[in-house]
């Protein structure tokens, strides 16, 4: 793990709506994850984890404060920017999978390769050897309906990890899967958080999964409480 | 007041459906009150859906209310031609047309008689024919024109004439003439006017008025001469006689019409009791040709209808495409449904319940909707035909609509959308619960739907070929053949699926279909050329050339997307772009074939008719020397004119205008022709004996031959003719293959080597004849016949004649000296090439007009589209989030949108483009010269572009509405 600061949330404040259905899902939270670090969210549901990882990931706006990234403010880029930053230097993991349906498994995990202008060829070939190394060399042209819960997470994961992100975000990557796919999707998140020293945020609700992190945060009604 | 059955029908069906229903829906309620709750949540969606499910209806309604309104026209001016004739007595030749005069004291008797006949009110002398105004004045001769004798005092019975300023013409009087505007035009005649009125006898007159084309005015539609009954006994020189005896009736002239039937009935009691039966006959006039005016508007209503069936079969798809992505929509509360207990049949009611409100609601749209566009093509017809005694105020004053085209369209669109609801709700409802709940897709079809699938292909197969065996020999519609090949092609295809990989087995039936569909000459190869044809052979072709190429893209989608992606990747960052937007066309092909296909069949249709408007311009030409043989004009006299050729030669004038010359006896024959019922009267037409090569139809004509015995030449068929006097010629109308568009009712065909009985009733002569030859040409239309043959069948008057214009003489002015030198024998004389460029003008009209009705079709398919892509946002929100959290920017979604549907959009305008030159190709293999295979390349870019443009409206919305999801929310996003 390295002293340098990834993540850094300064005052952050998201507020849903206007006037009297306005809501505050997150109040004022301050957060410093470092690089290669592994960091676990946990709360009730409803405190505002999700809100924390689109917020913090630049998937969503804040209202208030600062989110840097690498050193550099998310939220001062522009569409084109903050897109080209996630392309190229974070990965995603949600809850369900969150596969496109009309591309097989290597179409999908090439796929921010190749938004991020690397060539088709050689983004065929690294998603291959992505979905190799996790355990899925025999199906790689298949579609997503075509894999089990497990396997779909897989693929979800080497999405994420193919491109070599700085940050990877992992909002309940294990919400969907029984015990077994759980505990082989949490080793790998720390399988590759050492070999490629990522930094890695999860939203979990799995004592298990945040047992295996290096820290955990505690929100509570917007904030982190411990 | 008794109701039609076209009104009694629909509404028993439809009163039938709501009634079983509503049974239903009281068996059923808690369905029942989930479809009702489904149709008042839909908010917005519903009115898309209504108006998607209205378009069928539309198309409908347009089309009737079009036949309709031309009925209405027709009607008006039959009644206004016809004025105050419900019955005419008379006595016609066969042979030479020429009303048989009587002496006017049987006149009287008649008279008489009939005024004691119940429902009768007058009973009018008249004398008809044919004259020749020669204007000494203005020194123009107009051969041709009715010549209408009556008396003065009988405008009371037949109406009286009017002028333009509305002023009331008391006449005929005698020594004088009374012209209609068309004949004073014609001869440029003014009030006042010495002229002379040629017939039997020249008598000079003088024009006591020009009155309006309108009213009495309007009698028999041409140009009208109009003068008091003895100056018609002088002209045709039957002084004491008259020809014509009009009978009006009582009532209203609607009400006369209507009671001609039974007053004619007893008319002809009276006329036997009479002892004059067998000379003169009762004929319903006006009833007679209110019936044929009505053909007449039902014909270029079915001409409408069927070419609307494009639209219709388009918006169906759009049917299945809504309720399609409305099942898909709520597959999750479907399966909740089915998971506490709903079983699939009640699932299925559910729709149906559901589709039966839209198809409530969107019939009634559409059937207003259709009022509106039937109204838009009269107004578009009026500008467009507006001429002579039918103004366009006339014509959109004719606009109309009967009880039993609303009711018909509100059934018919009712019933189209039910039905198609129903079999989509079907489709939809099959299920897996926990597949549905958890939004699993479908896996592949398991081995027993093949096995179905090869049960319906062998059925399909077998109706397929049992329509095809029964009908490729025969001389009937070619479509019925055409349909049993489709047929057993798709069986084939299915019954295929069942042993071996869908691909190559659905790939190979595609092309069987495109072949089999516009393939033309495979077409002649194996059905020969007996068969007749009508418009409906363009719609039966269209689906089948569709069905193919739709069908070859959804079974090879990957290969044809993989093709394209290849062709428009460029840089790096548009790959993921291409690959997106292109991998949906490939990977839905269900929710693509339904975009295709709509596309493909609106575009099919305007391409179509398009380029065979094009084909008709640029045939032209050819069309004009295929129909005219060479000759420059056709001229038919009143009168014989025994030695034209020898008149012409001794005119210092006409001698140099006129290079050839061929006299043809001429007259009207009946013929008793196998699959025709009844008698068909036809002009028959014959070379005179005895005169010099030059001067015989065999020795100067260039009429080329559709088909010939034993594929003779022409100079071998006109050398056979005059040697054998069993054999016949006939014109064009009576080929088989030949295609009739939905006009004129049903004609005789008569394919080479048939044999039929050719009659003249005036006097008793017959002859079986065989035919030898069948013309390119319909011009001249008729039977050509051995002179022995003619004049045993007393066809020996010399009165048709074709006539060729010397090189450099302008056909204005050898016309015009032509007529003038015969006017005495009433020649009247045609330009072969002003006729027919005035016909391609007309036809130009229609196929124009047609253009913009089936482009109404358009809106179906930019309608499935913008729906379509309405949907898919909603549908995609996490995958775009997803896309959005990897890296695509907001232009890069906007950008795949827009790839995606212009892909389809684009595919299907090609397809139905590629398929619509295709069916003009096709057409003009099978016309005999009548179309020259042209592409109007500017016309069909625009409408490429045009079709593109709106497309490109229709998805912009829902492209930029995907583009800007916020990605955090649209990933959180679960239907």
């Amino acid at each position: 793990m390295g002293t340098e600061l990834v993540v850094e949330g300064r005052d952050v404040w998201k507020t849903y709506g206007t006037g009297e259905t306005a809501v505050t899902a997150l109040h004022g939270v301050n957060v410093e994850i470092r690089r290669g670090e592994i960091v676990a969210i946990m709360g009730p549901s409803g405190c505002g984890k999700t809100t924390l990882l689109n917020c913090f990931s630049g998937l969503d706006d804040i209202t208030k404060g600062q989110v840097t990234l690498e050193g550099v403010d998310i939220h001062a880029m522009d569409d084109r920017k903050r897109s080209a930053y996630r392309a190229k230097r974070t990965g995603f993991v949600f809850q369900s999978y969150n596969l496109l349906p009309i591309l097989s498994a290597v179409e999908n995990v090439e796929m921010p390769l190749l938004i991020a202008g690397v060539a088709p060829k050689e983004a065929r070939e690294r998603a291959r050897k992505t979905l190799e190394d996790l355990g899925l060399g025999d199906r790689l042209n298949h579609r997503p309906s075509e894999l089990s819960g497990g396997q779909q997470q897989r693929t979800s994961l080497a999405r994420a990890l193919v491109g070599r992100p700085a940050i990877v975000w992992a909002d309940e990557p294990t919400g969907n899967l029984d015990d077994e796919g759980s505990r082989q999707v949490t080793g790998l998140l720390r399988q590759l958080n050492k070999e490629y020293d990522q930094t890695i945020v999860v939203v979990t609700h799995d004592a298990e999964v945040a047992a295996g992190c290096d820290r955990t945060l505690r929100m509570r009604d917007g904030h982190f409480v411990e | 007041m008794s109701v039609p059955l076209t009104l009694l029908i629909p509404i028993a069906i439809l009163v039938v459906v709501l009634g079983v229903s509503g049974l239903l829906a009281l068996t059923h309620r808690l369905t029942f009150r989930i479809a009702m709750r489904n149709v008042r949540r839909g908010g917005s969606r519903t009115i898309l859906v209504l108006l998607g499910l209205l378009v069928g209806t539309t198309i409908i309604c347009g089309s009737l209310v079009v036949g309709d309104t031309v009925n209405a026209i027709n009607v008006y001016g039959t009644y206004l031609a016809y004025h105050g004739v419900d019955e005419a007595i008379y006595n016609q030749s066969v042979v030479t047309g020429g009303y048989s005069p009587i002496p006017y004291a049987t006149y009287l008797t008649i008279a008489h008689a009939a005024q004691q006949v119940a429902g009768v009110s007058a009973v009018t002398p008249m004398i008809l024919g044919t004259t020749t105004v020669f204007d000494k004045t203005t020194g123009l001769p107009q051969p041709g024109l009715n010549l209408v004798g009556s008396d003065v005092n009988s405008s009371g019975a037949l109406g009286s004439f009017q002028t333009d300023s509305g002023a009331t013409v008391t006449g005929p009087n005698p020594g004088s003439v009374i012209l209609d505007d068309v004949a004073a035009a014609d001869l440029n005649a003014s009030v006042g006017d010495h002229v002379i009125l040629v017939g039997q006898a020249s008598v000079p007159l003088s024009v006591q008025a020009i009155v309006s084309d309108t009213g009495r005015g309007l009698f028999l539609f041409g140009a009208d001469a109009f003068v008091d009954l003895s100056t018609a006994q002088a002209v045709e020189n039957i002084s004491g006689q008259v020809n014509f005896v009009s009978v009006t009736n009582t009532g209203s002239e609607q009400a006369g019409a209507a009671n001609s039937m039974n007053v004619s009935a007893r008319l002809n009691t009276t006329l036997a009791a009479l002892g004059l039966a067998p000379i003169l006959t009762v004929h319903d006039w006006l009833e007679n040709n209110l019936t044929q005016a009505s053909m007449a508007g039902s014909s270029l209503a079915t001409l409408f209808l069927v070419l609307g069936l494009f639209s219709i079969v388009a918006g169906s798809m759009l049917i299945v495409g809504i309720f399609v992505m409305l099942a898909e929509e709520r597959k999750g509360e479907m399966g909740m449904l089915r998971a506490i207990g709903l079983n699939r049949r009640e699932l299925v009611y559910a729709y149906y319940f559901e589709g039966l409100a839209y198809s409530l609601g969107s019939a009634l749209a559409g059937t207003a909707l259709g009022i509106g566009v039937g109204f838009g093509l009269i107004y578009a017809f009026a500008k467009l035909f507006a001429a002579g005694s039918i103004s366009a105020n006339t014509i959109l004053g004719s606009f109309s609509f009967t009880p039993s085209t609303l009711v018909i369209s509100y059934v018919a669109g009712f019933l189209l959308t039910l039905v198609t609801v129903t079999v989509a709700s079907a489709r939809v409802s099959r299920l897996n619960i926990v597949r549905a709940i958890r939004s699993i897709p479908e896996p592949p079809p398991p081995l027993k739907v093949y096995t179905f699938l090869a049960y319906l292909g062998g059925a399909l197969g077998v109706v397929g070929a049992l329509l095809f065996a029964t009908s490729y020999k025969g001389t009937t519609d070619i479509s019925l053949p055409i349909i049993g090949g489709g047929l057993i092609l798709l069986g084939a295809g299915l019954l295929g699926s069942r042993f071996a990989r869908n691909r190559p087995v659905f790939t190979a039936t595609s092309i069987g279909l495109l072949i089999w569909g516009g393939f033309e000459p495979l077409h002649a190869a194996l059905l020969g050329t007996h068969h007749t044809g009508t418009i409906f052979v363009f719609f039966v072709e269209g689906i089948l050339m569709v069905l193919g190429a739709v069908m070859l893209y959804s079974f090879n989608s990957d290969v044809i997307v993989r093709a394209v992606a290849r062709l428009v990747e460029g840089r790096p960052q548009t790959v993921p772009v291409v690959r997106i937007g292109l991998s949906y066309p490939s990977r839905r092909p269900f929710r693509t074939a339904i975009n295709l296909t709509i596309f493909g069949l609106v575009l099919f249709t305007i391409v179509g008719v398009a380029t065979i408007g094009s084909s008709v311009q640029a045939g032209l030409d050819s069309e004009i020397v295929a129909q005219s043989g060479g000759y420059s004009f056709l001229a038919y006299s009143q009168n014989p004119i025994p030695d034209l050729p020898g008149a012409i030669a001794n005119n210092s004038t006409l001698a140099k205008e006129i290079s050839t010359v061929v006299p043809l006896d001429a007259g009207s024959l009946s013929a008793t022709i196998a699959g025709y019922p009844g008698p068909y009267i036809d002009s028959a037409f014959s070379g005179p004996l005895g005169l010099p090569a030059s001067e015989t139809i065999a020795g100067t004509a260039k009429f080329n031959f559709t088909a010939t015995t034993n594929g003779s030449s022409a100079a071998q068929v006109w050398a056979e003719l005059a040697a054998q006097p069993n054999d016949v010629v006939v014109s064009n109308q009576y080929n088989p293959g030949g295609f009739n568009f939905g006009g004129g009712g049903p004609h005789p065909v008569t394919p080479i080597g048939s044999r039929f009985l050719l009659a003249n009733p005036d006097t008793g002569a017959r002859s079986n004849l065989t035919v030898v030859g069948i013309l390119t040409e319909s011009f001249v239309g008729g039977f050509f016949l051995n002179p022995a043959t003619a004049t045993k069948l007393g066809i020996t008057l010399p009165t048709a004649f074709f006539l060729t214009v010397a090189p450099g003489v302008s056909a204005t002015t050898a016309e015009q000296h032509t007529k003038a030198a015969f006017y005495t024998y009433g020649l009247v004389v045609i330009d072969f090439a002003q006729v027919l460029r005035t016909s391609i003008q007309n036809t130009e009209a229609i196929i124009g007009l047609l253009e913009v009705f089936v482009a109404l079709g358009l809106g179906v398919g930019i309608a499935a589209m913008g729906i379509i892509a309405l949907r898919a946002v909603v549908e995609r929100r996490s995958e775009i989030g997803m896309l959005r959290a990897c890296g695509f920017t907001q232009g890069m979604v906007l950008r795949s949108f827009l790839l995606e549907y212009s892909f389809v959009a684009l595919l299907g305008i090609l397809m139905g483009t590629v398929l619509g030159i295709v069916l003009d190709w096709d057409a003009s293999q099978g016309a005999a010269g009548l179309l020259t295979f042209s592409i109007p390349v500017a016309n069909l870019a625009t409408v490429v572009l045009v079709a593109y443009v709106l497309t490109v409206f229709a998805i912009l919305g829902p492209s930029l509405r995907a583009a800007r999801l916020p990605p955090a929310e649209a990933i959180r996003y679960s239907e």
